[in-house]
């Protein structure tokens, strides 16, 4: 096999690919790429048996043929070479020879032989545009749990119905809820548990796409979810099990609302809770006669206290909460105004969007903290 | 108290009186020793030490099964009996408690009548013997207590505490081990007076924060660790732990899952006890060949519900029990606690409310029944008898 393909395209493409190759080394090959050439296009695959990702670039082929290389060493080679063509060449025992201007680098490869098949894209169930599963996905991953033993909430729910796309995350202590109408083609209802990496990479496919309009192709087969954009495909195995019966933790109804500006009580809680204790981050908040009240206090190193102004005239109600809850969702909220919804001490409060014009649903359910 | 658990066997069992009595086992079973009693002592036998080597050096020892009930019973006896004499009362193991008597002498005397007095006592209300020492240090209240065993009181007065400790052995100090012994011999240290007439900076250099604790120690003072504490101060504890070593090695998955489910049962009620909520999790298993591992994990919430802990202790096991290979001994032990449940949950909030209530109703009827009164199916298979030591490994100030 032989090409020349350009540094930059090269560049753009293997960085894609580098969170999803494999760092544990306990299958060697993953640590490579898989560089296939046919036609006048490279095509480059990587994988860790969980997700896998296929982009391509165009190329000058001489010869077609497949090999893979340590994607790590080549991407950080390749990022310091002049902008220029990259010519590659691959001999017999696998090794490649790289040419760029007066740069020559050979680098051990392995057989592509030993380099695992990646599943065919099945026929698209729906189409979403990338900049909105983007903002869903955005809006959603950090309710994911973090604790492996839970592993039907390392991902988030999926859900396709008519024309509307749900996204639902939760860690069982709080559950972030976001549904969006579909402008495009999505005639399917789907579900399906999404694994945080591959939600994470396709915050990145997304973050290096210009146009946010630009149409991703979804499909799914048994094992498999399969997200096409453009000539870059992502594949991720389902997480398989049952999500929670979410829609039972929704509150249906809150007794008290306040409406607040996000970056004042975003600016106040990270204050705060610098004196919350370091692994509960348990803060104080109080609802009290038009003021809500932000307290935290360590009783080796001192306490703060902060009050903002708000339209509020029922009963104080005093109601504990991790500020690494609630400022998560603050980062992740666009509208500059949120709706605090509460009941008491023991009831699960929630954070929505507030202010005119919210033309979706984003609910943030989080329960609070018995201090 | 004095061979305190070979005492309250002897309450149940007076034939036992005076004989060389081991707590642990038959003589031929895998485990160790919990308590020999001053009879078989003289053999050499002593707790921690295999059942085994315990009949090889004393052969005509009587051998019997503990009974941590009982123990645990008396143990409530005995600090009920201190309460009397101080409100400030630490228990620091099951036979072993520090008093502080400060303010008390004109309720109960001067010291050594206090101490004859309570001395009487303990007799008279549990039966058993104690050994109590006196002096204006935790520290060397525990080498006197231990000097005056058995049965006995001494009392090292004011001012004459680095005096007192002088001619005992470096390995009287509580803390020094053997390996802090060798280390002291390797330069010719071997009575508390040698090492009492080094410099603290000589012993800063050679032994770090330890040597400043080692000086300290050698004068009678209450230094390092757990001896800076008041009485009383640090009666909360740490880590609970319960651990179980098979008579016979074994790789049945099901009897270890099982072993592993009753025994973080018995940590989770321990913990309801102490009113605590544990954050992390730790296994701890050993191999047939000896070789020991222990795993840890902090869960994003903290608990105190047997299902929950139940949950982390298998997943901890099934990610790092080696499948098919034997295992001698498997632990469980939770720490990182908060007096609050914390956070709440969300997704099984109704389900742990539920489990919360039934076992408030379990730990009840354990309360009045005995712990085994109740216990979870999953953990049948697995219900060793018990075993406690004497002289748990790891509690502060306890000799090997």
């Amino acid at each position: 096999m032989e090409f020349t393909v350009s540094k930059a395209d090269l560049v753009r493409e293997l960085n894609l690919s580098q969170g999803v190759v494999e760092r544990k080394t306990t299958i060697p090959i993953l640590s490579n790429v898989l560089l296939e050439v046919s036609g006048e296009r490279l095509t480059m695959t990587a994988t860790d048996l969980e997700l896998g990702i296929r982009c391509s670039a165009p190329a000058r082929t001489k010869s077609g043929g497949a090999g893979t290389i340590p994607a790590k060493k080549l991407l950080e080679y390749v990022r310091l070479l002049p902008d220029s063509d990259v010519n590659f060449k691959f001999s017999d025992n696998h090794w490649a020879s790289l040419t760029c201007g007066r740069s020559r680098t050979r680098i051990a490869g392995m057989s592509r032989e030993s380099y695992p098949e990646l599943p065919q894209m099945p026929e698209a169930l729906a189409q979403l545009p990338i900049g909105l599963l983007a903002s869903m996905i955005s809006k959603t991953i950090f309710a994911i749990s973090a604790e492996e033993s839970r592993f039907t909430l390392n991902g988030a729910l999926l859900l396709l119905r008519d024309r509307t796309v749900t996204v639902v995350a939760t860690d069982g202590h709080r559950l972030a809820l976001v549904e969006c109408e579909n402008p495009l083609d999505s005639p399917a209802n789907y579900k399906a548990l999404l694994p945080r990496k591959a939600m994470a990479e396709l915050l990145k496919l997304a973050s290096d796409t210009e146009d946010k309009t630009a149409p991703v192709d979804f499909a799914g087969d048994d094992n498999h979810l399969f997200f096409q954009l453009g000539p870059r495909l992502l594949i991720s195995r389902k997480l398989t099990g049952n999500f929670p019966d979410f829609e039972r933790v929704l509150p249906k109804s809150h007794s008290h609302t306040v409406e607040v500006d996000r970056d004042e009580l975003r600016a106040s809680i990270e204050r705060v809770s610098q004196f919350s204790d370091e692994r509960s981050r348990a803060i104080k908040v109080r609802f009290g006669d038009n003021e809500a009240t932000l307290h935290s206090s360590l009783s080796e190193s001192g306490e703060s206290e902060e009050s903002l102004a708000v339209e509020y005239g029922g009963p104080t109600v005093e109601i504990g909460f991790n500020a690494q809850y609630l400022l998560e969702f603050l980062r992740a909220v666009p509208e500059a105004k949120v709706a605090f919804h509460f009941k008491d001490a023991q009831s699960a409060g929630e954070l929505s969007p507030g202010g005119e014009g919210v033309d979706y649903k984003y609910r943030y359910v989080v329960m609070p903290m018995r201090i | 108290m004095d061979a305190f658990f070979v005492s309250v066997e002897e309450l149940f069992d007076p034939s036992l009186k005076g004989k060389a009595v081991v707590v642990g086992g038959p003589k031929d079973a895998r485990g160790v020793v919990s308590a020999a009693s001053y009879e078989a002592r003289k053999f050499g036998v002593h707790s921690a030490m295999p059942l085994r080597t315990a009949s090889q050096l004393c052969p005509h020892a009587i051998f019997i099964e503990g009974h941590p009930d009982r123990y645990r019973d008396y143990s409530h006896k005995v600090h009920a009996v201190l309460q009397e004499f101080s409100p400030k009362v630490e228990m620091a193991s099951v036979d072993e408690a520090y008093l502080d008597l400060t303010g008390t002498e004109r309720l109960l005397g001067p010291p050594l009548k206090a101490a004859h007095t309570l001395h009487q006592r303990m007799k008279q209300r549990t039966g058993l013997n104690c050994s109590i020492g006196i002096s204006t240090s935790k520290m060397v209240a525990k080498v006197s207590s231990d000097q005056a065993k058995p049965n006995g009181i001494l009392w090292v007065q004011p001012g004459l505490e680095a005096a007192f400790l002088a001619p005992l052995d470096v390995r009287r100090l509580p803390g020094v081990g053997k390996v802090t012994e060798e280390k002291l011999q390797q330069i010719g240290i071997r009575k508390v007076g040698d090492l009492a007439r080094l410099e603290e900076d000589f012993l800063h250099r050679r032994f770090g924060k330890w040597g400043l604790a080692l000086a300290g120690k050698s004068h009678g003072a209450d230094a390092g660790s757990w001896f800076d504490g008041e009485i009383g101060s640090l009666d909360e504890p740490k880590s609970i732990s319960h651990e179980h070593t098979f008579n016979e090695d074994t790789a049945d998955a099901q009897l270890l899952e099982s072993t592993l489910a009753r025994l973080t049962e018995k940590v989770a009620r321990r913990l309801r006890e102490q009113g605590f909520y544990a954050r992390t999790v730790t296994l701890k298993l050993r191999y047939k060949d000896f070789t020991t591992l222990t795993r840890a994990h902090t869960l994003a919430r903290s608990t105190q519900l047997d299902h929950e802990l139940i949950t982390e202790s298998r997943a901890l096991f099934r990610k790092n029990w080696r499948a098919g290979e034997k295992v001698r001994l498997l632990g469980v032990g939770v720490s990182g606690f908060d007096e609050t449940e914390g956070q709440l949950a969300l997704i099984d909030g109704d389900k742990n409310e539920r489990a919360r209530k039934a076992l408030k109703a379990i730990d009840q009827i354990r309360d009045k029944f005995g712990e085994k009164s109740v216990k979870i199916a999953s953990g049948l298979a697995g219900d060793h008898a018990e075993r406690v030591h004497e002289n748990p490994v790891g509690l502060p100030g306890k000799r090997k």
